[in-house]
């Protein structure tokens, strides 16, 4: 089954060497070797995350130069993070429903209600 | 930012955490959350039309429904309840789920955790307000599923805000 981009991208943040690599990347273009420095791993083992990244539109790799600089492509991770968004969202909507219910509620029940004598000696606030 | 988000406020912590405070009494927003008759009436985004509402809250007890959008399109959920402490504490499992009441993934992200545990927590406050907690977190989740919720966790609970320097701040490992 083909992932959809979303996925890709989801599976390729996954992983915390992935996510450290996006990290340096976002401070500036980079070459491999320079990479793979700070993770102690072999160039090999860079290249194979870098591939995942590549393919998950996260980063680009140059053609041109020699050294082929990786560059980060944040338009990816603006996808990811308008997903996650609606998750808070998600919870925003309910309770912007909840208080419209609870506000009718009250209200229909202030109005159902008759007065209690108690009512008429309390001060008016509100 | 708009004045629902003014309004509710998000902190960062393991878990993903957002509350609002609600002007109404505590046994109300209670009674909102756990009589179906109640969660009928606003759970779910504005618009769709309820297929099923079925609830039997206690601990082992399930909340079990189905909403339609106005283009037909179909969503189940399903809580399945832990702890049931009227009026201050409901804990349950949430996910997606199909008409039979089955456990399904994420439409989207197949690496999103398939159950998430949401604690909710109803508290007093002076005024006869509550305010209402929510706290999410994955449940039982896979490697996988920990670290997909994990990388979206800070955009979650800030945004990432399209800037690169934030970005950079939030990708970073947190190991020393």
């Amino acid at each position: 089954m083909a992932l959809d981009s979303l996925s890709m991208t989801f599976q390729a943040l996954a992983d915390p060497t992935r996510r450290a690599i996006l990290a340096r990347l976002a401070l500036g273009e980079t070459s491999v070797s320079e990479l793979a420095e700070p993770f102690e791993m072999s160039l090999p083992a860079v290249s194979k995350h870098l591939k995942v990244l590549e393919g998950a539109g996260l980063i680009t790799r140059s053609r041109d130069a020699q050294w082929r600089p990786c560059k980060l492509e944040p338009t990816a991770l603006k996808t990811v993070d308008d997903w996650l968004e609606r998750y808070r969202r998600f919870w925003e909507e309910r309770f912007d429903r909840l208080e419209d219910y609870l506000r009718e509620i009250q209200a229909k029940d202030k109005a159902d209600k008759p007065k209690k004598p108690s009512d008429k000696k309390r001060p008016r606030k509100k | 930012m708009s004045a629902a988000a003014a309004k509710t406020q998000t902190t960062a912590s393991p878990d993903f955490v957002i509350s609002r405070v609600f002007d109404a009494p505590r046994e109300l927003v209670w009674k909102a959350m756990t009589e179906p008759e109640r969660m009928k009436e606003w759970w779910g985004p504005k618009g769709f039309t309820v297929l099923a509402a079925k609830m039997d809250l206690r601990p082992g007890g399930s909340y079990h429904y189905g909403m339609a959008g106005p283009d037909g399109v179909q969503m189940w959920g399903k809580m399945a309840y832990r702890e049931v402490e009227a009026p201050s504490r409901l804990v349950f499992i949430n996910s997606f789920s199909d008409e039979a009441g089955g456990v399904t993934r994420h439409p989207m992200a197949p690496t999103w955790p398939l159950e998430m545990l949401s604690i909710l927590t109803f508290e007093e406050l002076p005024g006869g307000k509550t305010k209402f907690t929510v706290r999410w977190s994955p449940h039982n989740p896979t490697a996988e599923e920990q670290q997909t919720f994990d990388a979206g966790h800070a955009s979650m609970t800030q945004g990432w805000g399209g800037t690169l320097d934030k970005l950079a701040a939030y990708l970073a490992p947190t190991k020393a």
